[in-house]
């Protein structure tokens, strides 16, 4: 780590001096560039190694300075095939998207609430939601599990999903939000004759949009990638997310390349939402922290 | 919508949330939610530790049997071996590739935008997803040890050799899949550093590394320091990568203590005994947590 340089700023040394230091700069930009190129390519290896694999016949001897001789869609056409793999599919989705869409508005209501009402015991009450984040979800995981299959949830969408909504981040956020929006606003809604829920649906719900979209994109993959709730609520088949049904494949030793194939397929979803919303995926972990 | 801007002085707080049912009214579906899949599970852990809790919902109070028998099980003691030791590997190495990786996007003059974007795209993936590909990366016959044979080295057993072996090629894999969070909350500590200081130190003769040492690493130390608290919670609560590419093994060299909770609790139905592991987590992320607020007041006074 010595090739690091000053950020680029106006420097008022004298022009000889100055000189010099710009053309080791340039050579250390250089090394930098370097370092990264090579830091990029060894992130993105894996990911190419699993598309690779998924598009070569099984079996085929891939090292990596020797790409495949034939390309085949044989595995990627029997997975989409195979009518688990479809199910599994169709599971996460519904997992991800519910969860999404009840999650936004469960957690805009209550920010609501607690940013612009005042209601007894309110602060307590959004203290004591954040204090959940103390207790990691392993910790309660048995204890969820015997409640959920005690109102007979094993094996259903709402026993998969429901008990995964309870998201004080969301809330949180959402009530940072909504307390940084004008109070005028909500004055003249009022002074309009606005009644409560035309203030949340015409008023709170487009104001907050994009703080809606960015915690969207989080909750979608917190869901379509989350794998010890689902493991051990979906235990038929039927019922499996797509990473419970991947783990399954793992340790029933499918065909490496129908394995690759199925992962590379499962992943397909995460890289579109980053490719079309990395800005906003980015911004929002510096300045909020979410984190999954 | 018509939005007027109110002439006359704007009504008061109080006056515009007189109505305090309203507020419980928006809070309720959360709360209710909150209530029974947070506070009552996180009692109930609590609860069901002092229980014999079996699958058919059998059980009799039993004191603090389950713990008396956890402290000297010696299964538990290994699993918090295994844990410390991979959260001692998996830490100080996430910390320092993503402290690297932000700290080289923070200098690089063009392009930092693609490889913010790429050095970040493992982070949306799953472990599941991230402990297929890495199983196969680490196989005799899988990427790693193909490109060891064309130099004459024979396979190294990354996930089936020693402990220290098995955990360290765990981490790896956890490193890997998430160190693009941290590498973004250093990097936005970086860009809050002045510039001006670090102009001071380049016009007083400072090199690259006497800077990185003496200016950037004392200003980001806190930040620093809540990547270090919320990694090292992370690496206690390990369990996707271990359950698909080891199974907790070989011979239990990689049984943490989340793969223990599930193990007990899902393939013994041992319920209390399960639940009250879930308690120890607890405490032990609580642990962590406290020593956290510890360090940050007294940075503070």
């Amino acid at each position: 780590m010595t090739t690091l340089t000053a950020p680029p700023a106006p420097t008022q040394a004298g022009a000889s001096s100055g000189h010099r230091r710009r053309r080791r700069r340039t050579g250390a930009n250089i090394w930098l560039t370097v370092l990264l190129v090579l830091a990029s390519v060894l992130t993105v290896v894996p990911f190419v190694a699993v598309f690779v694999l998924a598009l070569s016949p099984d079996g085929a001897q891939t090292i990596p300075d020797q790409l495949p001789d034939e390309v085949t869609l044989d595995n990627l056409s029997a997975v989409l095939s195979a009518s688990s793999f479809l199910r599994w599919t169709l599971n996460s989705f519904v997992y991800s998207i519910v969860s999404v869409v009840v999650i936004l508005l469960t957690a805009a209501m209550a920010g609501y609430a607690f940013a612009r009402k005042r209601f007894p015991g309110s602060n307590a009450l959004m203290w004591s939601f954040l204090a959940t984040l103390m207790v990691p979800i392993q910790a309660t995981l048995i204890p969820m599990f015997v409640l959920v299959s005690r109102l007979d949830g094993v094996n259903t969408f709402w026993g998969l999903i429901v008990p995964t909504l309870a998201n004080s981040q969301a809330v949180f956020l959402m009530r940072q939000f909504i307390k940084g929006l004008p109070d005028d606003l909500f004055d003249a809604a009022k002074i309009d004759g606005a009644g409560e829920w035309t203030v949340f649906w015409r008023l709170v719900l487009p104001l907050t949009k994009p703080v809606l979209a960015t915690l969207g994109i989080f909750v979608f993959l917190w869901h379509w990638n989350d794998f010890l709730w689902p493991l051990v609520i979906a235990q038929t088949d039927e019922m499996r997310t797509l990473t419970v049904g991947l783990s399954t494949l793992n340790a029933e030793s499918v065909a490496r390349a129908r394995i690759m194939a199925s992962a590379a397929i499962s992943v397909i979803p995460c890289l579109v939402i980053f490719g079309v919303l990395q800005r906003y995926l980015v911004n929002s972990i510096a300045t909020s922290g979410l984190k999954g | 919508m018509t939005v007027h801007r109110p002439a006359a002085p704007r009504p008061s707080w109080r006056q515009r949330a007189r109505d305090p049912g309203w507020g419980l009214l928006f809070v309720l579906p959360m709360l209710v939610l909150f209530v029974i899949f947070r506070y009552v599970p996180s009692l109930g852990a609590v609860g069901m530790s002092f229980t014999d809790y079996r699958l058919s919902g059998e059980f009799t109070f039993i004191g603090a049997e389950n713990y008396e028998r956890l402290f000297s099980d010696d299964l538990f003691v290994d699993s918090l071996r295994v844990t410390l030791l991979y959260a001692l590997i998996y830490v100080p190495l996430t910390l320092v590739v993503s402290l690297a990786t932000a700290t080289m996007l923070h200098h690089v003059v063009r392009g930092r935008g693609l490889f913010r974007g790429l050095l970040f795209l493992p982070y949306v993936t799953s472990f599941v997803m991230a402990g297929i590909i890495w199983t196969w990366i680490y196989q005799s016959d899988g990427l790693i040890n193909g490109l060891l044979e064309r130099v004459g080295l024979g396979p190294a057993p990354f996930l089936t050799g020693n402990q220290a072996m098995v955990l360290g090629s765990l981490a790896v894999v956890s490193v890997w899949k998430s160190f693009g969070y941290s590498m973004l909350i250093l990097l936005a500590g970086l860009k809050n550093i002045p510039g001006d200081v670090m102009e001071a130190a380049t016009l007083d003769g400072a090199g690259a590394w006497g800077k990185f040492r003496r200016i950037t690493l004392p200003l980001l130390k806190p930040v620093v320091f809540f990547v270090v608290v919320i990694e090292t919670i992370a690496a206690f609560q390990v369990f996707d990568t271990i359950y698909v590419m080891t199974g907790g093994g070989p011979a239990r060299a990689s049984y943490g203590l989340v793969y223990m909770l599930y193990d007990q609790g899902f393939r013994f139905f041992d319920f209390g005994y399960a639940a009250t592991i879930g308690v120890v987590l607890f405490f032990v992320v609580f642990l962590i947590s406290l020593v956290q607020r510890y360090v940050l007041d007294r940075e503070n006074t």
